[in-house]
């Protein structure tokens, strides 16, 4: 048992399974809080966006993600409340515990995130509007599905494979590096390509997004 | 590829949920290892969350300015260069504090200015000039840090910067002061956030000042600056003396038709601009237009505002004040596109025109009555898809005729109320958009000039377009109504 813990300690050291760990905390307490799926995007993207300003070791990595979610909820008019971010962050990080009592350390919690958020608005120089690729991607796949063969779409998920694939990507800070547009079409064709399916499209005009995104994808997959 | 390939049917197969997809095997075996880990050291892994988290937060806030290193950039100083206000203006007009050059300086205020890229009515501090003098390293690329310490060295972020004079309103959770910036010696309006709240930050807040970086707009107000202390977020905004309500309350209700009209293309131009970015502003009023002494209208207030992401997006219900809002959003519709802020443009141009709201109902039910009997109870073909709104035949209304708008606004000409009509259309979808009504035969005797000016140019600035002098816009000082000021943005 201490060896496993401290094995883990020594994974733990390395800032991208620290990343992918806390944006999945992200993702399930997003989930949780039933939260818009946009609104768990914009999350993830506020925490890549902080860590890419900030040096990862000066942070607690969770509760940065916690208070990306909280902002992102207000930023994406998905209001999230505090308590249940509160609640909901310390049943992902300690699911073995119980839950936190109306104590001390809960308020202090609490505390910590408005204290955290207005540190990240701060850093983010208040940018926070983010143009997300799902919209873009219901949008072409609904293209795509016009496209193929009703058979081959009835037999295939593809729509939730793509789905799957643009939550997956949000783990990594590399999709702060693409346009929305560019993600969606690539997350599209990976998912055709994974199913060895070929639409009957003229792939020269998108060709070349493809290769730059889908490099990321391997990358991502292939690696973690 | 091949491992992607399988992993992904496999998943699709055992059909997990959405969210977990390919990397859910991946991250079960991190849990698991991951709940190995904690249930040992569980205490001290949740002092860790805590206490660190607590530590780095309970420092005072400069300290938070120095970890994170950011002052809060002037606006208008876009890091990549792309909108500094460098009017024709030049060197000689900079400040009065500049005396003379000193010969054995490398370096002028002109050069740091042109350098940090700020706006040339800024005045440096002299102690900040000395230091940029005596660094050695000038020029080489500015890096951001160095760039935002120099900014924060000059004075933008910080309160002692700006003076406050008086309180121009409060609200619930913001104070709005007149202010003065030692920097520019420049009006400014100050918006103090409080930070007491429980929830942190208000969302409106935040939404404002995200939208507002992204504008830069002539007919938009400019956010200067954003202080930051430990009790209270401080937004700075230019100065603008009136809003559109006082300005037509001032004259006695009746502007000059010049002036409608200037105004009105200004409000058009601003909004476009707006619905261009895909944002809407959603709470149009004469509250929320402000108006300074050249004439200049600006859309404040983006407390509402909100970039919009997706065509057929669902908002709350409750967000434009009564009487500016449209009957499909009265009526309960939350799918609305840019066509929302219309209709209020709609509204604001007959009171100006007329001296009196158009609708000015105290309930949705009297507001929709007021509406119908005016321009007439909708029809299916007037309003397409009427029938199938549940609300609309749950207020069984009468059927009300058409009453032609000249009997209420007789100033206003032919094209004047065309393109009135055309703003107040019951169906969302054939709405006039604002840069349709800029094109509109109405502005025509304003020039074709009007519509090749850069967005942050001021239509002033066109030969032939001139401000007239409405009833009290000189005479009546401004400070006189100054008591119930601003309310509107103050939420």
């Amino acid at each position: 048992m201490a060896s496993l813990s401290s094995n883990w300690v020594r994974n733990d050291s390395s800032p991208r399974v620290v990343d992918f760990k806390a944006v999945r905390c992200i993702f399930e307490s997003g989930i949780k809080l039933e939260a818009k799926p946009q609104a768990v995007a914009m999350a993830a993207t506020l925490y890549h966006r902080f860590f890419e300003e900030c040096n990862p070791e000066d942070y607690d990595h969770y509760l940065i993600a916690a208070t990306c979610l909280y902002l992102a909820g207000k930023v994406e008019e998905n209001h999230l409340k505090i308590r249940d971010i509160v609640n909901v962050f310390h049943k992902a990080i300690h699911p073995k515990l119980e839950p936190l009592d109306l104590a001390e350390e809960y308020w202090l919690l609490r505390d910590s995130i408005v204290q955290c958020e207005l540190l990240l608005l701060r850093v983010l120089k208040f940018q926070v509007s983010v143009d997300h690729p799902h919209r873009y991607l219901l949008h072409y796949l609904k293209s795509v599905q016009d496209w193929m063969a009703p058979d081959i779409i009835a037999k295939l998920p593809l729509f939730r494979t793509c789905w799957s694939l643009l939550c997956d990507f949000y783990h990594l800070p590399s999709c702060l590096c693409y346009k929305p547009q560019h993600v969606a079409v690539a997350i599209i064709y990976l998912a055709l390509e994974c199913y060895g399916v070929t639409v009957p499209y003229n792939s020269d005009a998108v060709l070349q997004w493809h290769e730059v995104n889908i490099y990321v994808f391997y990358h991502n997959f292939i690696s973690m | 590829m091949k491992t992607i390939r399988r992993r992904l049917s496999k998943a699709a197969r055992t059909s997990r949920p959405n969210s977990e997809g390919g990397l859910s095997e991946l991250a079960e075996h991190l849990s698991l290892q991951e709940n190995g880990g904690i249930t040992q050291n569980a205490g001290i892994q949740r002092i860790g969350f805590l206490a660190r988290a607590t530590r780095r937060l309970s420092l005072s806030t400069t300290r938070i300015t120095e970890v994170a290193g950011v002052v809060q950039e002037h606006p208008r100083i876009g890091s990549d260069g792309e909108s500094e206000e460098t009017s024709g203006a030049s060197d000689e007009v900079i400040s009065p504090a500049v005396r003379f050059r000193p010969k054995n300086h490398r370096i002028s205020r002109q050069d740091i200015n042109k350098r940090l890229s700020l706006p040339v009515d800024l005045r440096l501090p002299e102690s900040f000039v000395a230091k940029q003098s005596a660094s050695p390293n000038i020029d080489g690329p500015l890096s951001r840090t160095v760039r935002r310490q120099s900014l924060s060295e000059i004075g933008f972020g910080k309160t002692e910067t700006y003076t406050k004079l008086d309180k121009l309103g409060e609200g619930t959770y913001a104070t709005v002061y007149k202010g003065k910036s030692r920097l520019t010696e420049n009006l400014v309006a100050l918006k103090e956030i409080r930070l007491e709240h429980e929830e942190g930050a208000p969302c409106t807040a935040i939404r404002e000042v995200s939208l507002l970086k992204e504008l830069k707009h002539n007919n938009i107000v400019t956010l200067h600056d954003i202080v930051h202390t430990e009790k209270s977020l401080t937004l700075v905004f230019e100065y603008l003396e009136k809003d559109l309500k006082q300005y037509m309350d001032d004259c006695g209700n009746i502007l000059s038709m010049n002036n409608v009209k200037l105004f009105l293309f200004q409000l058009l131009r601003g909004l476009a601009y707006c619905h261009r970015r895909r944002i809407l502003h959603r709470d149009l009023k004469p509250q929320n237009l402000l108006i300074n002494d050249r004439g200049e209208l600006k859309l404040a207030d983006f407390g509402l505002a909100r970039a919009k992401s997706v065509p057929t997006k669902t908002y709350s219900n409750e967000v434009v004040t009564l009487w500016y809002r449209p009957p499909d959003v009265l009526l309960g519709s939350t799918e609305y596109t840019t066509s929302i802020d219309l209709w209020g443009v709609g509204c604001i141009f007959f009171e100006m025109a007329s001296g009196r709201p158009l609708f000015p109902g105290s309930t949705v039910e009297d507001e929709l009555h007021l509406i119908f009997r005016t321009l007439g109870t909708p029809t299916e073909e007037t309003w397409p898809g009427l029938t199938h709104i549940e609300e609309f035949q749950n207020f069984k209304f009468p059927k009300y005729e058409l009453e032609p708008l000249v009997n209420r606004v007789p100033r206003l000409d032919c094209e004047g109320l065309d393109l009135l009509t055309k703003f107040l259309k019951y169906n969302p979808k054939i709405r006039v958009s604002a840069v349709e009504a800029m094109r509109h035969s109405y502005f025509e005797s304003l020039g074709p000039g009007i519509h090749k000016l850069p967005n942050t140019t001021s239509i002033f600035t066109l030969p032939g377009i001139q401000l007239s002098r409405d009833l009290g816009s000189k005479t009546v000082p401004f400070l006189s109504s100054s008591r119930n000021r601003r309310q509107s943005m103050l939420l």
